[in-house]
């Protein structure tokens, strides 16, 4: 263990109260770190405590799984779910997703955690219905504790560095699941080049957050139709970002159905998307979504069955970043 | 039940640098301006035209303007060359975001610790970050200019506003990056309009 401050409580409850006192907090009561709980943690996940899982240069800050661990446990994860954690961190971490710019921006963008592998199953990540909101302490606490690691190690506390004008709920817990299970589909990693049975973190910051609700079950309209929410926003990129600038688009149920049921696979879906996206704009409100190609229109199967809907997450000036759930070093 | 508890918070990187302030120098007749313009909103042409006032007023010999490749990330290794290489004084900026206006400051610190005199250039809505920013890497005095409302945070003005405000910060700019005698009263900041 190498964290050099310790706090003493005469119970539970003040603990939680000073840690609020002292802005530890999202807003909403932690977990108290205890060292045995966090030690647990990173035992759980074979992390030594001073393993480095990324930094951000501008702050001068580095993030250790030990400072990850105590987010972590703070958040109410569980000791199996660490290894996602560090893998998450350290994709929010890596050069290309732009931490200082995503966590200190005006535009208040939040990370959305997207886990695709075995995974999943092992620590019951929700895929399916309901899976963006509350009721699953894995979706739940694992975006969690990114934010807490955001607040807490890489120092971005509204008011300081954190300049979001209105931040937004996603910045509470933003994770899900690929449901790889509903189809044939391509899942997310393997697109991007990982094994089938590899458990895999794809973090993606999200500036935009919209709904693409078309109940026409022809797949022409489906896609039309996503084509045109998303551009009705633009995407805020630039030439920094390169030829990896993407955008997520979580394909609801229905839509995931009609697709297949045209026979469209994933990899065609994209191609018949990305120039939907592209062409180039007519006006404010009809604007170029330019990721970068087809393949850079990352598409993530989930959600259950009901509306006809999928939802499009937009980036603030990031790549998305895939990641592998690996043990640590120790 | 007495319980212990651990900090959950960040350590600042033991590789992290100790900052300085560069010498000024006396005057800035002669001195080649390095402008670090990280291109948010407008503030490219108010750059522009700050490096023009610069020399009209107080004799530059030159300037040399990078223009990075997103708002809130460093200079490309080669844009800070172009600038180190040749700048002996620099204005960084435009800290009209809340990322943007941080990571200027950064510019700003990075370029005084290899002696080269340094300002950013920051809106007062964005002053606190900067504060916050500074304070947590030890960045001591830095020098800022800061200029408030009606002009926007994120630098959407005209063209005659941006010049404007060239003009309206020069002076400032100036003072922040000369060596002025002890009481003469240096202006950390311009007043809201």
């Amino acid at each position: 263990m190498t964290v050099t401050e310790h706090y003493e409580y005469t119970d539970y409850p003040q603990a939680i109260e000073d840690y609020f006192e002292r802005g530890f907090t999202d807003g909403l009561p932690i977990v108290p770190p205890t060292p045995e709980a966090v030690e647990a943690m990173l035992t759980a996940g074979g992390f030594s405590g001073d393993e480095v899982l990324g930094e951000v240069p501008t702050r001068d800050v580095i993030v250790t799984a030990e400072k990850a661990a105590v987010n972590a446990v703070m958040a109410g994860c569980r000791p199996d779910y660490f290894p996602v954690v560090a893998a998450a961190v350290r994709a929010q971490l890596h050069r290309m997703a732009n931490a200082h710019s995503t966590t200190a921006t005006l535009a208040g963008s939040a990370h959305a955690v997207i886990i695709n592998g075995p995974v999943r199953a092992e620590i019951d990540v929700c895929s399916g219905q309901a899976c963006f909101g509350p009721g699953f302490r894995a979706n739940a606490t694992i975006g969690r504790a990114v934010r807490l690691v955001i607040r807490n190690v890489e120092n971005s506390v509204p008011g300081a560095i954190d300049r979001a004008t209105f931040s937004w709920p996603l910045r509470y817990s933003f994770c899900f699941g690929e449901n790889e299970e509903a189809s044939d589909w391509e899942p997310l990693h393997v697109q991007r080049g990982f094994a089938r049975e590899e458990s895999v973190v794809t973090v993606q910051s999200v500036m935009d957050f919209v709904q693409a609700l078309e109940f026409d079950p022809d797949p022409e309209a489906i896609l039309d139709c996503i084509a045109a929410i998303a551009r009705q926003r633009g995407m805020f990129f630039d030439e920094w970002c390169g030829t990896e600038r993407s955008l997520v688009v979580v394909v609801g149920a229905e839509h995931q159905r009609r697709l297949i049921d045209a026979g469209l696979s994933k990899q065609q879906v994209q191609e018949k998307l990305w120039p939907r996206l592209a062409a180039p704009g007519t006006g404010r409100h009809d604007q170029a979504v330019t990721a970068a190609g087809p393949e850079n229109v990352l598409l993530v199967a989930a959600g259950g069955p009901g509306i006809a809907c999928s939802w499009i997450l937009l980036p603030h000036l990031s790549n998305p970043i895939s990641e592998l759930v690996t043990r640590g070093a120790a | 039940m007495a319980i212990t508890t651990l900090d959950p918070r960040s350590t600042r990187a033991a590789t992290a640098t100790r900052w300085s302030r560069a010498t000024r120098p006396v005057s800035l007749e002669g001195q080649i301006l390095g402008l670090v313009c990280n291109g948010v909103g407008d503030c490219e042409i108010m750059f522009d035209r700050l490096g023009e006032v610069l020399t009209e007023r107080y004799g530059l010999a030159g300037v040399v303007k990078v223009v990075k490749p997103s708002v809130a990330v460093p200079p490309e290794p080669d844009q800070w060359l172009r600038v180190t290489d040749r700048a002996t004084v620099a204005v960084t900026g435009f800290g009209g975001c809340g990322s943007c206006s941080t990571r200027s400051l950064r510019d700003a610190l990075e370029l005084e610790a290899i002696g080269i005199p340094a300002v950013v250039v920051v809106h007062a809505a964005l002053i606190a970050a900067v504060n916050a920013l500074n304070q947590f890497l030890g960045g001591g005095d830095q020098a800022i200019v800061r200029f408030g409302y009606p002009h926007d945070p994120t630098a959407h003005w005209t063209k005659e506003e941006s010049a404007d405000i060239a003009e309206m910060i020069a002076e400032a700019v100036r003072d922040q990056l000369v060596r002025v005698p002890a009481n003469a009263g240096v202006r950390t900041e311009l007043a809201a309009s």
